[in-house]
């Protein structure tokens, strides 16, 4: 076994070719294709075009929404017979619940009460409470590589240590704003999905959840060994690959490199393979320039379609097949090749012994996401990551409602709120006019934060990667693209909102502003989506070299907040967020950042849990302790509950700010209290007013704990190097 | 047909969100897609639907739409020729 893998113990799989390993393989064996027309949901006009769907799940039901019974099904299957629940959740996800959202939108459902499973974060709570797991459930949001590059993040969680039983993959259900939204890009084969043919004209919107059961501890018949993965970003277009696939070629370099492998080591490769133009070109492009030749390499997506975030996992379950069954998938749906890849893709399904698969995915923001999986018997010497440790802060910048970072600390210092929406004006003012053409409030907010960063390290050069976290995304793009659909009877959606609704696409734009070409991770777990950003850059950051930009950024929306997010009542909206420039130079930091807690499932000994990954008592007590409390109006009860129980376990008189009376309520308002203890150690003191007391001093050794409570328990740890 | 011209560029700085530009400023003859304005292919599919949506007329083949799309005066040209009733 190479030394960076872990073991794929079991895997759940649920795609229009069917549930489970072995439905799913004989559908491959027969090169059949699943795609059909649409019969999910109704349209309004038009003939059904072709889409991958689960048939085996009833359309009929809408709660929970179908993305979650698709969830269930393969992590029931990747875990039955396991006798221990997995210690983390790591789903990948683009939409969530939004097929129930969209038909309560349509009957003007008003009540929140009905949205709850609208977020993405619902689904990894979800299978969490399902699968028994209290540790973190994670949710990774990269659009068509999310599946991918949630398993990325699960491999590097268990090799950091941080983690040793993961359940990971990705899932998507059809909506209509998927399915109207690829076909507004003109990216949809009304003739069915044909990757690599020469006359190929699109993919074709599908639906499904793969899931793996990743460990470090040998399981007795591991299904094969997940053995690398690699992640970068184009930062070219918020769509098109570039045209080289100088992105992909990136990704799957770092991907070999990561699993101690050469070009020559690799026996199949899984193409992302959407049957677009231009995604197939740039990628056959990419393995040209990498492989000389290219080992046997196909696509399947001509027979399940293209089902987004969950196709990265649904392919790293084939990979898994291909090697546990000697088995090299065919190009189903593919009749002549196109002449100008110089490739010819393996056309029919053949057995073969199969050591090694790199499994390509590659989405929108230009998010690639490699995988190798193998038997394992490979071996070459890898650079095993260290375990994460704090990442060093150069610079930061926050956005609330009184303005950007210096007006945020003249109402800290005064005791003012600074809740509130900054207009619109005030953004487009700050920023160029044809950057923020396209874009609406979300990547602003999120391009703003991010050069006030960046300008705040004074001359340190651009991060090569960003890590994102949003609860709610683009709220903005996301309603006006549902609202045109149906004000203009679905006849009229717009590509502009389509494209700017997912979930990664600020950090996308913040990319292209950059030219970070580093991973490229967004994260989105409700109130605690800042909390996973930081957890997955302080595991995916490289312990050398490189820099990220790390960005909470959430947005009020008139009409969604009120619906989606509990905490906002009939208030006044706010949003806003916080940026931290990192990297691994603890040496010239201004600060020290990391995770040290993120406890989940409503157990009453959370906060003992806590006060343990903190180094437990006597380590606290050591040096002055200010605790910043993230306690969301709508989990009031239970938040204060959780905070006393761990000042009572403290058992000094610790200092605590609650910071969401200065923020407001909004999901990653954390990032502003990050921010915000970043500056207070910085600056070596913090206002006794907000406290109920004196000034609190600051010195080196001075440690600010910021708190998130409620559904979860989460601990992010500031202080001075 | 210069009225046509005129609604165009007033109705694309709307819907492109060209803040900086005024109809006076956007030159009718100059480069559409890939000029200055940094207009691309998915500005393009906007200006298909609202082409669509406005004056009924349909592009759905990207030669056409290379073509169409080339400049304001282009696209005047074309919805012109092809929208029902042909009524200028």
């Amino acid at each position: 076994m190479s030394q960076g893998a872990v073991f794929i113990a079991a895997a759940g799989i649920v795609s229009p070719l069917g549930c489970g390993l072995e439905e799913t393989d004989a559908a491959l064996r027969a090169q059949r294709s699943a795609i059909a027309p649409l019969d999910v949901f109704s349209l309004l006009q038009g003939t059904p075009l072709p889409t991958g769907q689960v048939k085996s799940l009833a359309n009929t039901e809408s709660m929970p929404p179908r993305a979650h019974r698709l969830a269930r099904k393969a992590a029931e299957m990747a875990m039955a017979g396991q006798a221990q629940p997995p210690d983390t959740i790591v789903l990948g996800c683009t939409t969530g619940g939004i097929l129930t959202t969209e038909e309560l939108l349509r009957r003007q459902e008003s009540s929140p009460a009905a949205y709850q499973a609208h977020g993405l974060q619902s689904l990894a709570e979800d299978i969490a409470t399902l699968c028994q797991c209290s540790g973190p459930a994670l949710t990774v949001s990269t659009a068509c590589s999310s599946g991918a590059v949630a398993i990325a993040l699960a491999l590097n969680l268990l090799r950091t240590g941080q983690a040793r039983r993961v359940l990971a993959g990705g899932v998507d259900s059809l909506s209509r704003l998927t399915y109207y939204g690829f076909h507004s890009l003109q990216l949809v084969d009304r003739n069915g999905c044909r990757p690599l043919d020469v006359t190929r004209q699109g993919l074709a919107v599908a639906e499904g959840a793969g899931m793996l059961l990743l460990t470090i501890d040998p399981p007795e018949k591991p299904l094969a060994m997940l053995l690398g993965a690699g992640l970068s970003c184009d930062a070219y277009h918020p769509t098109a690959p570039h045209p080289e696939g100088k992105g992909a070629r990136a990704a799957m370099e770092a991907a070999l490199e990561d699993a101690g492998l050469t070009p020559s080591d690799i026996d199949y490769i899984n193409l992302h393979g959407t049957g677009t133009p231009d995604n197939d070109l740039a990628e056959t492009r990419a393995i040209n320039a990498l492989f000389s030749p290219p080992p046997p390499l196909s696509s399947i997506k001509g027979a399940t379609g293209h089902s987004l975030a969950a196709s990265g996992a649904i392919e790293a379950v084939v990979a898994s097949l291909c090697v546990s069954r000697g088995l090299v998938p065919g190009t189903v749906g593919c009749t002549q090749p196109d002449p100008a890849f110089g490739i010819t893709p393996q056309m029919s399904c053949v057995e073969q012994p199969v050591g090694t698969v790199l499994s390509n995915s590659f989405g929108f923001g230009g998010n690639n996401g490699c995988l190798v999986i193998g038997d394992g018997k490979t071996q070459h010497s890898t650079t095993v990551p260290q375990a994460s440790g704090y990442l060093a802060v150069h610079g930061s910048g926050c956005l609330t409602g009184a303005g950007l970072l210096p007006v945020t600390l003249q109402h800290l210092q005064k005791g003012l709120s600074a809740a509130g929406l900054l207009p619109d004006a005030f953004l487009a003012e700050h920023l160029p006019p044809r950057l923020i053409r396209r874009v609406k409030r979300l990547a602003r907010l999120a391009l703003l934060l991010g050069q006030e960063a960046v300008d705040d390290t004074q001359g340190k050069e651009n991060p090569a990667a960003v890590f994102m976290g949003t609860g709610w995304g683009a709220l903005s793009e996301t309603w006006d693209f549902l609202d045109r659909l149906t004000s203009s009877g679905e006849q009229f959606p717009s590509p502009t909102d389509f494209v700017g609704s997912v979930h990664n696409s600020p950090a996308g734009q913040v990319a292209v502003r950059l030219q970070a070409r580093g991973a490229n991770v967004t994260a989105s777990g409700g109130d605690y989506s800042f909390e996973q950003a930081l957890f997955t850059a302080q595991t995916l950051l490289p312990a050398t070299g490189q820099s990220a930009l790390l960005i909470g950024a959430d947005e009020g929306h008139a009409q969604f907040s009120r619906l989606l997010d509990r905490s906002v009542e009939t208030g006044n909206l706010a949003d806003g967020g916080g940026a931290l420039y990192v990297n691994r130079d603890c040496a010239q930091a201004r600060c020290l950042a990391r995770l040290a807690f993120y406890g989940r499932g409503g157990g009453h000994d959370l906060p003992e849990q806590m006060l343990a990954a903190l180094g437990g008592v006597d380590s606290l007590r050591q040096q002055p302790l200010l605790v910043f409390a993230g306690i969301p109006a709508a989990d009031r009860e239970v938040g204060d509950e959780q905070l006393s129980r761990f000042l009572d376990l403290v058992g000094e008189s610790t200092p605590v700010w609650r910071y969401r009376s200065f923020t407001g309520e909004f999901a990653s308002a954390s990032a502003v209290a990050a921010v915000m203890a970043v500056q207070s150690l910085e600056a070596g003191a913090f206002p006794g007013s907000l406290v109920g007391g004196q000034e609190v001093p600051l010195s080196t050794g001075s440690r600010i704990l910021v708190l998130g409570t409620g559904q979860c328990l989460t601990a992010m740890e500031f202080q001075r190097p | 047909m210069n009225e046509l011209i005129e609604e165009l560029k007033t109705k694309l700085i709307e819907l492109l969100n060209l803040t900086t530009l005024t109809p006076e400023q956007f030159d009718a003859q100059a480069q559409l897609v890939g000029g200055e304005l940094g207009i691309d292919s998915i500005d393009v599919l906007e200006m298909v639907v609202m082409v669509e949506r406005d004056y009924g007329v349909m592009i759905n083949s990207q030669e056409v739409g290379e073509k169409v799309f080339a400049s304001v005066a282009s696209l005047a040209a074309y919805i012109e020729a092809n929208r029902a009733g042909g009524d200028a």
